[in-house]
């Protein structure tokens, strides 16, 4: 405090100073209080694995490819695949979206997980003592192996019995590999395989063996996915030439070629219908889809669509399959035409124009409804109270028999490949929860990991992560500290022109450069987080913010801090809050 | 070595054998002739200092007080208007405790614009903590500018050397002026007891409370009753080198004087004039002439002043509303002592009239053919005004 | 920036600045810039109280407080001063406030420029006489609310273009910079210290005591004053060459004017007026920098 100790005031008495100003604690002007207080991007609840986007992209925007890669690996093990396919329900929910567009984080996660395939990284990822308990899980889809994924981390013994000649699921057998090529998805598995899940496939499960199973192990997870294609329940269905889009697909990524020739029709809205539509297309077929709404109502990606139409998918809107019939060899189908009327769940309704139908001749149709489960057993039984329906997994412990734990597109109602992540996180949290400390446990506890107020889960905080400190609160667009921002264009994905697309299977979306994936990186306003930009720093008119001396950087020193909310406001990020000072 | 100087001169010289090293000026007349010289000085490496050709008087003194901070010695001249617009700032010099020496040309005040002498500018100037010394020649002029600074460094007050507007300023006399190695045995480089640095780093002159305020103007009157102490040291070492001195007051015939003219500047010249005549008359007059007005020498002018019967005040200023200011000051000097003179305030020589020995024995006469004052000040010389309708 | 330049501190905690106060995050600025070998003249201004009451001292470098006027012929003794001594390391920077510098100090900066003394001025500016409680100065803008400007009596003159009347000294340096904007500031106020002669930083530092602002909103509001052109970032180098530094969005100066107290009296009309004055500014800014209008 003093300052010069070579003066002595008593020299000559006179206005010369000796002491500095720090016995004036200002800090007592103070009403409100200012605190460093991380909160919640709304991307990050949007996505179903809880993903931390905003700290992924602020690692990616500092180079730490492998750390990002691994922030998204604690929350999801499928970043190639997600990065892929993912229907990015994230983007959607960017609050970038207000300012200019949104962020390209699906592209940016292929991007991460592509550069640790290009550098043969292994991720360092924390992971619990063993535990004595032993999992089961049937099916090697993407639920199954998440489940897996989170039961090793968590310190448990997995072993999955897979039907089918290789692991992945619909991601092996039902993606067209321009979406999604056979290295992306086997380097996913790598990293499961490598925590030491032990994959059995061939080795379909049936009611029987699933008895076995209950003895030899704690718990059997069942992710087994739905097999059996939906009825269109409209005569003439079971015709010859009438068959399921899943199995059509199955049938290309198992090295085969179907026929293609003529018109194919295929009848449905959702991915599965488009990428049937577009294999179809690349096998020389000419492809005719069919949906009962509008292109607009289409569940498949909106972008897939475009392409799709882009590379001479014909899209037929507000028609559905009324009766198909065979005339010379050739399908007659016959469309009974729809027409938009009221709403249903948020969206428009359609209903039949009566008297309104057209024939169709084709030389196929290809269904691409939906799926449903193929036994029995493999549904979940909701009605039972005393079954534990959680929002993407059922758990059974009843009995002295191994937990059952249903997940994946058996109970999501949501099918898509981050919901089967979600699901296998979630059984397997569960699973730990009820192993350590009872059944009760498992509700309130996953309750506590969830990402801010919404429903994903988040293994980050369920391990103790930094990230369990984040304020609850959803960041706003309004909350952003636009000033700080400039516009600049989201990243246009370089992709195969039209012509090249149709010629093969090859992957469609090119990679980004490092550069360009920084740069769109740096696009991403953090919402919530500090990137210790210091502007807290700079800007405080008190020099109340210490640097340096806690895990967060900084400080604010309330002795002095006047409480006048600058750092608050001048956070660009929301990582600050400004609370009524308690007296 | 003698040399003929003006009294603007002999500051000059007193300054560059002072070592002093930023200069400060603007010009003003009569104090123009100081300042040309001390330019002259800088530039052609006559001094090593730095010669500030400021914008106004103020800033003149205000670019003294930053280098004076840093720890140099400083001087400027200035006169009349010149002063009066510094006037804020030689608070704040005294204040800081600068030892700033400056030369002060008295000038009279506008308007109508006179360049002719009057004391009025400096005595208004009592209040603000500088030591002021009246000069009666150039070699008074050129010794007491050397001893400012000695007296100013010792007790941390700014000192005024006054000198009369062309009578002193602008006039030739032989000065003696001495070699700079006496000079410096006399005075040494100056030695600051604070000063800015940036190794040392303090806020001077900042914000002070009513608590510590008062205190600290009290160290400057004490400072100031020092500095009467000091002068007498001052002039004793000056003395013993030169062989000169002159004291806070001079005294001259004073021991059996009934009537002593009270005197300051260069009618203190003419005094002895008319002293002489006086003299030869039989008549028992005396001078006590003041140099010293701030700290005034309050006991010495007691110790003059006892047997004298009456005083005659010379004034070449005047307090309007009040008298003539040396008047006032010897009042207030002379009423707590149990038997004093009465005091006859005569105010003369007014912006530059000159005040001649006829003028002095004039006053002489009215003082000793009056029992008591007609009136506080008398005017001497002024003509009935005819006021147009 | 350098690291080094940004976190070394000058300015102690404690001091009396108000919660917000702008001048005080422009001290902070320069003095990271400048570094501890600087001197400081000070004449009076807000910054007379905040550096605090005897005896503390809120900075870490000497302080010389100076009468209201003289912030520039202080400099000049003290920058004459050093130079005697064979001190030409050290910085003598003046640092006042709008009042000491537009209007009082105005004779005593003209003419410390026009010798080209060797030192840095930095005008705060917060636009009124803050200090002694809000009085309007001859930098107060048009429009603005002061304790002598109420009522229907606001302001209807503009405010003096200081950085112009430097300029036509032919200062080697001029610049303006804002709170808002502290790379700038601080590239200019590094730029500055390793130059010669006259320097001249014309600071924007917002007050939210005088301006009716919540404290909060201080950095907001001196980023807006530049993004609206009211207060434009332009450097002049020998009172020549012009070169803008940011280019503005160009945002209506309206949104400025509706988030402070003091123009909260003025009509749409009036809020017109003051566009068509910033526009004119600006394209006579622009045609000085030699850029097309």
């Amino acid at each position: 405090m003093i300052m010069n100790k070579y003066v002595n005031p008593d020299n000559l008495y006179i206005a010369r100073s000796y002491l500095t100003t720090e016995s004036n604690k200002t800090g007592s002007w103070r009403f409100l209080r200012p605190c460093y207080d991380e909160k919640t991007a709304p991307c990050s609840i949007a996505c179903p694995a809880g993903e931390d986007i905003p700290r992924i992209e602020m690692m990616a925007t500092q180079g730490l490819f492998k750390e990002a890669w691994e922030k998204i690996l604690i929350e999801n093990p499928f970043p190639s695949v997600c990065g892929r396919v993912c229907f990015h329900p994230c983007e959607g929910s960017c609050n970038r979206r207000d300012f200019d567009s949104a962020v390209a984080i699906h592209s940016l996660e292929r991007f991460i997980a592509d550069t640790a395939i290009r550098y043969g990284i292994s991720p360092e990822l924390e992971k619990k003592p063993s535990r004595k308990q032993r999992i089961a899980i049937v099916g090697a889809g993407t639920a199954g192996l998440a489940a897996a994924w989170f039961l090793s981390l968590l310190g448990y013994s997995c072993d999955v019995f897979e039907a089918s000649s290789e692991v992945g699921g619909v991601l092996r057998w039902g993606i067209p590999l321009y979406r999604l090529p056979l290295s992306a998805l086997r380097h996913d598995i790598k990293q499961i395989t490598e925590l030491g899940v032990a994959i059995f496939t061939g080795k379909k499960v049936s009611k029987e063996m699933l008895s076995e199973l209950k003895k030899k192990y704690d718990a059997v997870f069942i992710g087994c996915g739905h097999s059996l294609g939906m009825p269109l329940s409209v005569p003439g269905e079971n015709l010859s030439g009438v068959s399921e889009g899943l199995e059509f697909l199955r049938q290309i990524r198992d090295g085969k070629s179907p026929v293609c020739s003529g018109v194919t029709a295929i009848i449905g809205g959702g991915n599965t219908a488009v990428d049937v539509a577009r294999s179809v297309v690349r096998l020389g077929g000419k492809a005719l889809l069919l949906y009962r709404r509008r292109r607009q109502d289409m569940p498949a990606l909106a972008l897939e669509v475009e392409m799709a139409l882009e590379e001479g998918v014909e899209l037929e809107e507000l028609v559905a399959p009324a009766v198909i019939s065979e005339e010379n060899g050739k399908i007659l189908l016959t469309l009974q035409e729809m027409k938009v009327e009221g709403e249903e769940c948020g969206r428009d309704r359609v209903i039949a124009a009566t008297g309104k139908n057209r024939q169709v001749r084709v030389e196929r149709i290809l269904k691409a409804i939906g799926m449903q489960a193929s036994e029995s057993w493999q549904q979940a039984d909701r009605t039972d109270n005393e079954i534990l329906t959680l929002s993407h997994s059922v758990l059974d412990s009843r009995g002295r028999e191994a937990v059952m734990v249903l997940g994946g597109d058996i109970v999501n109602k949501t099918k898509s490949v981050v919901d089967a992540v979600a699901s296998g996180k979630q059984a397997a949290l569960a699973l730990d929860i009820l192993f350590q400390e009872g059944i009760e446990a498992v509700v309130p506890k996953l309750q506590a990991c969830l990402v801010g107020p919404g429903s994903s889960l988040s293994m980050e905080i369920f391990m103790g992560g930094e990230r369990r400190l984040r304020n609850k609160h959803v960041v706003s667009y309004e909350e952003i500290n636009t000033d700080y921002f400039r516009f600049s264009p989201r990243v246009t994905q370089p992709r195969l022109l039209k012509e090249e697309r149709i010629q093969s299977f090859e992957e469609i979306d090119l990679k980004i450069s490092a550069h360009m994936a920084m740069k769109e990186a740096e696009r991403c306003f953090n919402c919530g987080l500090c990137n210790q930009c210091d502007n807290c720093f700079i800007f405080c008119p008190d020099t109340s913010v210490i640097l340096g001396r806690d895990h967060q950087g900084r400080h604010i020193n309330y002795d002095y801090c006047k409480g006048c909310g600058l750092c608050v406001v001048e956070c660009p990020r929301n990582a600050m809050s400004l609370g009524e000072e308690k007296s | 070595m003698k040399r003929v100087l003006e009294g603007s001169h002999a500051v000059a010289e007193a300054v560059r054998l002072a070592k002093v090293q930023v200069i400060s000026a603007y010009p003003i007349t009569p104090q123009t002739h100081i300042v040309e010289i001390l330019s002259q000085y800088c530039t052609n490496g006559t001094m090593k200092a730095k010669f500030l050709r400021v914008e106004s008087e103020h800033s003149c003194m205000a670019a003294l007080i930053g280098a004076q901070s840093v720890g140099v010695r400083t001087f400027t001249a200035t006169s009349g208007q010149g002063l009066a617009l510094m006037h804020e700032l030689l608070h704040w010099a005294a204040g800081a405790r600068l030892p700033i020496v400056m030369a002060e040309v008295n000038r009279a005040l506008a308007p109508g614009w006179n360049i002719w002498v009057d004391q009025t500018d400096s005595l208004a100037q009592r209040d603000t903590g500088w030591i002021q010394m009246y000069c009666e020649d150039g070699q008074e002029v050129l010794d007491s500018t050397i001893q400012a600074f000695l007296l100013a460094e010792t007790v941390n007050l700014p000192v005024m050397i006054v000198l009369d507007a062309f009578y002193l300023s602008h006039t030739y006399e032989p000065v003696d002026v001495p070699e700079p190695e006496e000079v410096d045995r006399f005075l040494p480089p100056f030695a600051p007891k604070f000063q800015l640095d940036t190794a040392q780093p303090c806020a001077f002159g900042s914000l002070v409370g009513p608590g510590d305020y008062m205190d600290m103007r009290y160290q400057i009157a004490l400072a100031m009753d020092d500095a009467l102490i000091r002068f007498g040291d001052v002039e004793d070492a000056f003395a013993a080198l030169f062989n000169r001195r002159y004291g806070p007051v001079e005294a001259i015939d004073c021991a059996d004087a009934e009537i002593i003219f009270i005197t300051s500047g260069t009618v203190t010249s003419t005094c002895r004039l008319a002293l002489q005549e006086l003299r030869a008359q039989g008549e028992k007059a005396g001078i006590l002439k003041i140099k010293l007005f701030r700290p005034f020498p309050v006991d010495r002018i007691r110790k003059e002043l006892q047997a004298a019967k009456k005083i005659a005040v010379i004034d070449r200023n005047f307090s309007f509303g009040a008298s003539g200011i040396f008047a006032q000051e010897l009042r207030a000097a002379l009423c707590n002592t149990p038997r004093h003179p009465v005091v006859f305030g005569y105010v003369a020589g007014i912006g530059g009239r000159d005040v001649t020995p006829e003028l002095l024995k004039e006053i002489y006469w009215l003082t000793k053919n009056s029992e008591v004052p007609q009136k506080e000040s008398i005017w001497m010389g002024i003509q009935e005004v005819k006021y147009a309708d | 920036m350098p690291t080094d330049v940004l976190d070394r501190e000058l300015v102690h905690s404690g001091h009396v600045g108000c919660p917000g106060c702008g001048a005080t995050i422009a001290m902070r600025f320069v003095l990271k810039a400048l570094g501890e070998k600087t001197i400081m003249v000070l004449p009076a201004c807000c910054w007379s109280v905040i550096a605090g009451p005897y005896p503390q001292s809120a900075l870490k470098i000497p302080v010389l407080h100076a009468a209201f006027e003289t912030g520039g012929a202080t400099a000049t003794g003290v920058r004459a001063a050093l130079d005697m001594k064979g001190d030409t390391e050290t910085t003598v920077l003046t640092w006042a406030g709008d009042g000491g510098t537009f209007d009082i100090g105005f004779q005593s900066l003209s003419g410390a420029v026009e010798r080209d003394e060797n030192f840095i001025y930095v005008c705060y500016d917060n636009e009124a006489y803050m200090n002694t409680g809000v009085q309007r100065s001859s930098s107060t803008p048009y429009g603005a609310w002061t304790t002598t400007t109420t009522g229907k009596d606001w302001k209807k003159l503009r405010k003096k273009n200081i950085v112009e009347a430097l300029v036509a000294h032919r200062i080697p340096y001029a610049a303006t910079a804002s709170i808002a904007f502290p790379e700038d500031l601080l590239r200019k106020a590094q730029k500055a210290k390793n130059m010669k002669g006259s320097r001249f930083l014309h600071i924007y530092a917002s007050c939210p005591t005088g301006w009716r602002i919540p404290s909060e909103m201080s950095i907001k509001i001196a980023r807006m004053a530049v993004q609206t052109n009211i207060f434009p970032l332009y450097e002049v180098e020998e009172g020549l060459r012009y070169t803008i530094n940011y280019r503005p969005k160009e945002y209506l100066v309206r949104e400025y004017f509706r988030l402070q107290g003091r123009f909260k009296h003025l009509t749409e009309k009036d809020l017109d007026q003051i566009q068509q004055m910033v526009n004119e500014d600006w394209e006579l800014l622009l045609r000085k920098a030699g850029e097309h209008v």
